[in-house]
Formats: C-alpha cells, structure tokens, sequence
C-alpha cells in the first residue's frame, strides 16, 4: 500500500518545463527529502502536492484516490513555507489554532488544542506571545506546531530551516526527525542542503533540471549513485573517466584497474569516494594501483585530505590520521582504488551499474 | 464658479464671444467730438478696474484704446478680484489714501455696501451730459440724493426652454408653478444671483414691492417652496446647465438671455424668452473711489462710457444690455433683441440683499434643502 | 550618523525646513482661520476683528446640524465604498505581471488628473435621460424609457468613489504589493478556501492599512464641495458646499471660518476615535 502516489506529475511555464514527469511512490510514514540545486524543480514539485501549483500533466493520488484536481485547502495537508508565514496580526497560539478556528472548533477547545501543540514544539506557556515578538527558531516551532494541528495525512515543509543559523539548524534536524518518528507522519522536505536530507531521510530523492535523478535510501544514494550528478551532488567524489576493454579491465588515466564483475566495452565513468581511496606512501605497484605524486595535504583534525596527482589528474583521498603516508608533498606515490568501492556510471546521464 | 452677480458669470459663452468678437470692425465709437482740449495731455491716466477675465479682454480690446484715442487719456485696466473682495481692498486703502483704482466696476450689492461707508466720491451730473440718457434704474443715488455710480453694464436673465420639449414658448414665468413641468427645471442655487424672490413677487404678488415687508418675503419664500419639484438641477456651474438645456436633459429654467442667444446662433435648439412679467434686469455700476485724485478724468470717462455709440459697441461688442433707452442707439432690431427687450425689466432688490442677506440666505438654503 | 537626539541648531537643521514650511503653509492659515471664525460679521459690509461667539451659535441649529451630519455619513459611506472595491482591485492588480501593472498605475494617475468639474460633468451626462447609461438598458430591453439618475444620491455616491478611488488604490499599493503572498497559500493549505483566506488573513493582517486608507478617502471626501452640486439635489449638499456659499457668495468669512474650524475639529475626532480603537483591538 501506498500513501503518496505521483504518476508522471509535470509542470510547464509556458515554454520553460519546471518539473518533467516525476513518477515516485512514497509509503505511509516515510521521511522523504527531495534534495537538490535552486532551481531543480523541487519546489515545485512539493507545490504541486500541497496543491498551490496545478500540474500540466500527470496524476496525483493519496491511497489510491485521485487528488489531482482537490484544491489545496480540501487536502488536508499541513505545510511549513520556507518564509514561514506566520500570520503577523495573530498572537503564537491563534496561529496554532488558525485552522481549527476555520473548521468551527469552539474557542476553548482552539485554546486548549493549540497549548498541547505548543508544548509538543516545546512552547510552552507562549500562545499568547505576539508572532513578532518570537525568535527565529520559535517562530519555526510556531509553524510546525501550526501545519500539524489537523494531524495532517500528509506534512510538508519548504526549505524549513533555511533561515536559522547552522548550529540551530542542525539541532531542529533531529528534533523534527524525531517528531516525525513519534507522531509517524508522512513528511516531505524540501532542502538544498544534503547534510540535511541525509540526517533526517528515510528516502531521498535527487532532482535536478526538473527530473528525478535517484530515489533511494540516504546510504544508498550515497553508495550507489545513479548518475555523476547524483554522485558529485552528494559529498565529494572522483569522477574518472576510462574505457572498458571488455575483460574486466578498465583503463583510466596513469594506469588500468581490473574490475571483474564489469561487463561490456565501453566509455564509462568511474566513481569513487575520497575516503574508499587507499594512499600507500611508496611507489611500489599492485593490483589496482595507480601511480602518483603528493601535492597537498590539508589536516583536518579528525581526517587527513590527501590531494594526488595522477597523470595530470587530481585524486582527492580522505584518510584517518593513523593512516596518513609517512611521505612529505611532492614525493611519490601510489593510490589503490579497490574494485568493491568503484562505481561504474554511464557517461551521459543514466543509471548505474554495479562494478563490484 | 460664480459670483453672486458678474465676476464670471460669462464662463460658459467665453470662447464664443470672443470669436464673435473679433469678428466686426471698430467703427461704432469712432466718432467722438466735443471733449475739452485741456485734457488731450498726454499725461493724462486713469486706473480703471474690471471684472477680470472676459469683461477686462473685452474692454481692453474693443473700448478702451478708442478711449484713449478719443480723450488722449492713457487707461490702465485693472483685473478686479472675484467676489467682494475688490470692495474690501477699496475700503481699506481709501482709509490710507490710496486707490488701487479710480474707477471701478462694481456689483449693485456692492455699490450699497460702499454708499453705507460712504466709500464713494460724489459724481456731478452736470459734468456728464451723456449721462442724462441713462435708465433711471440704474443711476445709483445716496440716500441724500449725491449719485455714487452710474450703470455700465446690465444683462438679462430669462425664462429659458428647450424647443424640442417645448414647440410653444412659455409666456410667463409663471410656467415654473406648472405642475406639468415635475423635473423639468434648473434654477439658480443662490439667493442672491436666481432673483427668484423677484420673480414671485412679481408673478403672484404684482411686483416687487411686495418685498419691501418681511411678511412680503416670507409669501415669496411660501411661493417658492412650491415649484421645489419642478426643479430638476438647483445650478452653481452655468456650463452645467447650459449642456443640460441643450440636450434637452433639463428642458426648462432660467439662464442669460445674451449666453442663451449665442446658443441659438450656434444651431442649438434653445430660445430665451422675456415673460410678460419682464426679464430680470442685473447690472454694474461705474464708481470712483473717494480716495481717488482723477475725479475730473473720471468724470470723463463715465461719459463717454455713457454716450449712445458706445453703449452700442458694448451691446456688439460685449454683449451687454445698454443702459440707456433703446431709441438713442442706432442698435438694429436683431441687435437689441439679442441683448435686450422692451419688456420692462423686474429690477433686483438689491436694498434687500444688503439689509437681510444672511436672514434671507438662511432661509432660502432651509426652503431648496428642505 | 548621530544615533543621539539633535541637540545643536545645525544637527535640528534638516527638520527646520519641513517645520518652517508647516507653519507658513499650515499653523498659519489655519490660525487665521480660528481667528477669523471669532469676528464679528458685518452685514452689508465685510467683518471686524472682534471676540464673538455668534458664529458658532448660529451654526447650533438643527439645520446644520443635518447637514453636518449628512456630510460625515457621506464621506463614511464613500470611504467605505471605495476601499471596499478598491482592495479588492488592488490586491488583483498587485499580482500581475510587472508591465501590466505600469499600465495600470499610469491608466489611475491618468483619472488623478481629472478636474472635479470634469468627473463632475462626465458622471452627469453618463447619468443623464437623453444621452446616459439607461438608453442602454432601453435599447437591451431592460428598461422601458430612459430615465434620469443625476442629480440624486446615487449620483452623487458614484461620482466621490469614482474621484476618490485611484487614491484609494494608490495608497493600498504599496501595502498590498510588500504583502507575502505565502500567507494567503498557508492559509489555503490549512483549510481556508480562497475566499475565507482574503477575509481572515488578507484583511486582519493588512488592518492597519484598510483603517488608514479608510481615514484618507473620509477626509477627501469630506472637502469635496463641487461634486455635491453638480450631482447632488439641495439636499446632498454638503458643509463645504455651504461654507463655499458663505465664504465666496455671501462673504460671510466669519462663519465660513466657524463652520470649517468645526468640521476640521470634528474629523479630527473621529479619525482619533477611530486610530483609538484600532490601536485598542490591535493590542488585544
């Protein structure tokens, strides 16, 4: 069973298309991030949802009802806006109540309604504090509390946390996480930010251009990116490009790597992430070994960054420090990409194959 | 917008006047003898103030430069301010001497509020032989009987219609009572520029001497009351009406004979009559300032102003009524007709107006407002 | 710049040019005025500085008292009036494109420039029984002959929301288009339909701005004086069509003065009632 359906929605602006035919089935429960540059689409996407923007094309259904058509106040949704839209004449808790003063709930039970949803947002004691009169992140509770008053089918938030600053930020993550959890709402974010997706996520879905790239767990999509968008969009990455012999080889720039289970010939992509990169600190060869020579290392504290050069390309290698190479910058040395993290992906947008 | 009496009161015709204007040639008051040489000096200057706007362009292009070429005295004309302010700016520099003027143009309400300060220099007649022409209505007297102005010009408000609404011209303004014109009128809104108390007392009461007692007026008001829903429009904006009356929207009412002839001549299908009971005869006098130095050069120039010809140029010219019998003028049929009528006039009580003007205000707005 | 109050005459000088022209142009006239409205009248003659109270006396009588009355419930009605079709219009027009709504801005300026004579003149012949708008409902068969709606009430209400509505517009504008429209979509998506949105959000939340805008369409329409007599009967004349006749007709400045001083005194009231109560609700 699925809670969310979305059957080929798409949006055009006149000539310009905002969102191509996204296809995606969300079950009940889910955390879902759509993750991706501005502009990506993913805005309008979560619009089309809330149903603030009507699609072009494609179908909408919540357990297998057809909402295409439902205006948005008939949907039963709650949304948080990226500018928050708290109603400035309305006092914390009128806004809390807002919606249940539209469906006639009698004034004591909006009081007492709105005091238990700002004690869950932990406000306590502030229904009657002026929304201008709230901090930043106060102001945030105010609208989460506010979008989830109707225990919505459905919660939705744009870029929610956009405004705070980082350290808040990363404090309301896991807050709304683990509301999400306790109350076990559907709930889909918006976000450009991939810490984000990636600490609040039970799915992640990757857009850019007005498609959708991957869809897919936060590990996964961090482990097995569909595409190089996906694979570079998602923290760091090398993306080297090489040819398949056909028998398991792969020559890259500086050298050839043997990947067994990669079939066909052709020109791919390979992918891999700085910290699956082995740095030896001799010249010695190997098995998937290329050689190299030193150019900068950058201490991080908890990590080492390692910058390679390797046939006039740059590697990056993240190390623990109890691995770092004993050499000095400028000396040789070899980088072992091992066959399990390699990720072989079509040169032109597609979806991955599996090298190991 | 309007004055009580003459400041603007030609807003509406303006731009056709001036065209009919420039229109004829200069010829009428060419002829001009028989003034003392002593005061062909060239030095000679007289400061005279008129209504500003259409009455001082008029004068200005057609009267006074054959003044001057008459008399060699040199005229400033003066663009007197509406309302009456011009008699307070008077009042207040002849207390210091001064005069903003010599001679002024001023409203018969007007005039009576100067004679009560005394503000006007005795004019003698004698000095004036043109004058003796002059309608003894509008000769302005002390009560000891010294002249403090002589008229200089006076126009006529008429009973107006539309001729397609009316194929037959009402004759008397008795057709205002006409229950048969409900929503038909448009009236002045003032007391003191309709002379609507006049037109009753003349029409129901057998003349304006009806006015003379408070009770008197309070019948007229009572008449008055009466016609209150024939009238359609109760009118500030002359333009207003005359668009109203044109159209046909407002087919019936009171309007300015000459303004109205000019409509006629344009094609519109209007006409101005003079009830039996006569037109309402509105004018302005000459004064002189008593603290004016030139009452000789002022003498002179309200004889000439007063000589036959040119009351006949003003008649062409400006489109006044002359002040003087018809018979002195060598003004045609058409002519005359369309400034004036040998229907005698119902003369305002201006008396009236100066004495009770804020009683009679007040109950003329309570009658048409309430 | 200087975070503390002006102390010197140079630090009070930027202030010094705006106050001067006030008194010149306002504090002044409007002394003179108050001082005026205390002379005596001089019947037949003009007024002497003296120390009356007659002309407030005369204007205690049930007749101005009407009138008076009649004039504010005017000037209410048409505020109300206006603003009640110009928000809605300015909350359309802020939502446009861009060059439509230059185009429209420009179309309203275009109206501010209209004499009142001429706004005066326009709504009396659209009006009128020989050329107005109800030929048109004869030639549709609505009607059955034209009829005649100037000079009337209606009229007259027509014409003062027509003059005052591209102010109206003009002075919501700015309010409207720095108004987040995000409001008006979370509204939507927590229930309200489109409609319940403008009347709960929209309008509450833009309060301020209605009340203001309100004040100032009252406090034109209530100096409005040649309207009521080119559209109006007798009847709707207002206190500035009287205070005309006195001032200009019946030079009688002394009540003229009296009258006017009374009208500006009470419109100050009300639009302190009214910001007294606004701020009272607003504090709740």
């Amino acid at each position: 069973m699925s809670a969310l359906v979305l059957d080929g929605l798409a949006k055009r602006y006149g000539s310009v298309v905002a969102v191509h035919g996204a296809t995606l089935r969300i079950p009940h429960g889910q955390f879902v991030c759509l993750l991706g540059p501005s502009g990506c689409g993913k805005t309008t996407l979560l619009r089309m949802i809330a149903g603030l923007e009507e699609p072009s094309g494609g179908r909408l259904f919540i357990d297998d009802r057809n909402i295409t058509e439902m205006p948005a106040h008939k949907r039963d949704f709650g949304m948080v806006f990226q500018s928050l839209a708290l109603f400035p004449h309305l006092t914390a808790g009128e806004n809390v109540a807002y919606p249940l003063r539209i469906r006639g709930v009698s004034a004591a039970d909006q009081r007492k309604r709105a005091a238990e949803l700002l004690d869950m947002v932990q406000l306590p004691g502030m229904a009657d504090r002026p929304v201008s009169k709230l901090s930043g992140g106060q102001r945030q509770r105010v609208a989460i509390a506010r979008a989830l008053a109707l225990s919505p089918k459905l919660f939705l938030l744009d870029e929610p946390l956009s405004a705070l600053d980082a350290k808040l930020r990363e404090a309301m993550q896991i807050e709304l996480k683990q509301l999400q959890q306790r109350l076990g709402i559907t709930t889909i974010v918006v976000t450009h930010d991939q810490r984000e997706a990636m600490t609040m996520a039970d799915l992640v879905v990757v857009m850019s251009q007005g498609r959708i790239h991957q869809a897919a767990s936060p590990v996964e999509v961090y482990r097995r990116p569909a595409d190089a968008f996906v694979a570079d969009f998602i923290g760091m990455t090398n993306l080297l490009e090489g040819e398949a012999a056909g028998n398991g080889t792969l020559s890259v720039p500086g050298g050839t790597l043997v990947l067994p289970e990669m079939t066909g010939n052709s020109r791919v992509l390979l992918s891999i992430r700085p910290e699956d990169v082995v740095v030896h600190g001799n010249a010695e060869g190997g098995p998937n070994r290329l050689a190299g020579r030193l150019s900068f290392v950058r201490d991080l504290g908890a990590s080492v960054e390692l910058r390679i050069d390797v046939a006039g390309r740059e590697i990056v290698a993240v190390a623990h420090p109890k691995d770092r190479p004993s050499v000095a910058p400028g000396s040789p040395v070899t980088v072992e990409l091992p066959p399990q993290a390699c990720v072989l992906l079509p040169l032109a947008t597609g979806h991955a194959e599996r090298a190991a | 917008m309007t004055n009580t009496t003459n400041t603007t009161r030609f807003q509406g015709g303006v731009s056709r006047r001036a065209v009919l204007a420039g229109a004829g040639g200069l010829a009428a008051a060419a002829t001009v003898t028989g003034f003392p040489n002593i005061l062909r000096a060239q030095d000679k200057s007289l400061k005279v103030g008129v209504y500003g706007g259409y009455f001082k362009e008029s004068f200005d292009k057609h009267v006074f430069p054959e003044f001057t070429k008459a008399t060699g005295i040199a005229v400033e004309s003066v663009a007197e301010p509406t309302g009456e302010a011009w008699l307070v700016q008077l009042e207040q520099a002849a207390r210091a001497r001064q005069a903003p003027a010599d001679v002024s143009m001023m409203s018969q309400v007007a005039m009576l509020k100067g004679m009560s300060a005394d503000l006007w220099a005795p004019l003698d007649l004698g000095k004036m032989p043109n004058t003796a022409n002059v309608l003894p209505h509008l000769v302005n007297k002390y009560p000891d009987g010294r002249v403090a102005g002589i008229g200089a010009v006076s126009w006529f408000i008429t009973l107006v219609t539309n001729t397609q609404s009316y194929p037959q011209a009402p004759a008397s303004w008795a057709a205002l009572w006409d229950p048969a014109n409900k929503g038909k009128l448009g009236l002045m809104a003032l007391v003191s520029n309709s002379f609507l108390l006049e037109v009753a007392a003349a029409t129901h009461f057998g003349g304006t001497k009806h006015l003379d007692t408070e009770a008197g007026q309070l019948d007229c008001f009572k008449k008055l009351a009466e016609l209150k829903d024939n009238v359609n429009l109760w009118y500030r904006d002359e333009a207003q009406f005359e668009a109203a009356l044109k159209s046909g929207e407002i087919p019936m009412g009171q309007y300015y004979h000459d303004v109205t002839g000019l409509a006629v001549a344009d094609g519109q299908p209007v006409r101005s009559t003079f009830p039996k009971e006569g037109g309402i005869n509105d004018s302005g006098s000459w004064a002189v300032t008593r603290a004016s130095t030139k009452l000789d050069l002022a003498h002179v120039y309200i004889d000439y102003m007063s000589q036959p010809s040119v009351q006949a140029l003003l008649s062409r010219k400006v489109g006044t009524a002359p002040t003087i019998p018809r018979a002195k003028t060598d003004l045609t049929d058409a002519e005359f007709g369309a400034v004036s009528s040998e229907i005698a006039p119902i003369v305002p009580r201006y008396d009236m107006y100066q004495t009770k003007a804020d009683w009679l205000n007040e109950k003329w707005t309570e009658m048409i407002v309430g | 710049m200087i975070r503390r109050p002006p102390r010197t005459l140079a630090e009070h000088a930027p202030i010094l040019f705006p106050a001067l022209m006030l008194i010149v142009f306002f504090v002044i006239p409007f002394g003179l005025m108050i001082a005026v409205s205390f002379f005596r009248r001089v019947q037949g003659g003009f007024y002497e500085p003296d120390f009356v109270l007659a002309n407030y006396e005369r204007f205690l009588s049930a007749f101005f008292g009407n009138v008076l009355s009649f004039s504010l419930m005017l000037a209410g009605l048409v505020a109300v009036v206006a603003v009640a079709i110009a928000f809605p219009f300015t909350y359309r027009l802020v939502r446009l494109p861009h060059p439509a709504q230059v185009r429209w801005l420009v179309f309203l300026l275009s109206v501010l420039s209209l004499s009142e004579v001429i706004i005066g003149f326009a709504w009396s012949t659209l009006l009128s029984r020989t050329a107005g708008i109800t030929n048109l409902l004869v030639a549709v068969g609505l009607m059955e002959a034209p009829q005649s709606l100037s000079p009337g009430f209606g009229a007259l209400l027509a014409g003062l929301v027509y003059q005052a509505f591209p102010y109206t517009v003009l002075v919501l504008y700015p309010a409207l288009a720095r108004f987040d429209f995000s409001l008006m979509e979370a509204a939507r998506t927590l229930g309200s339909s489109p409609a319940r949105a403008f009347f709960t959000v929209l309008v509450p939340a833009l309060r301020n701005t209605i009340v203001g805008t309100v004040i100032m369409a009252f406090v034109f329409a209530l100096g409005s004086y040649l309207l009521p007599q080119l559209l109006g009967r007798p009847q709707h004349w207002t206190l500035s069509v009287l205070i005309t006749d006195q001032a200009i007709y019946q030079s009688n400045m002394p009540f003229a003065a009296a009258m006017a001083v009374f009208l500006v005194l009470v419109s100050l009231a009300l639009v302190g009632l009214a910001l007294i109560l606004g701020r009272r609700e607003g504090s709740q």
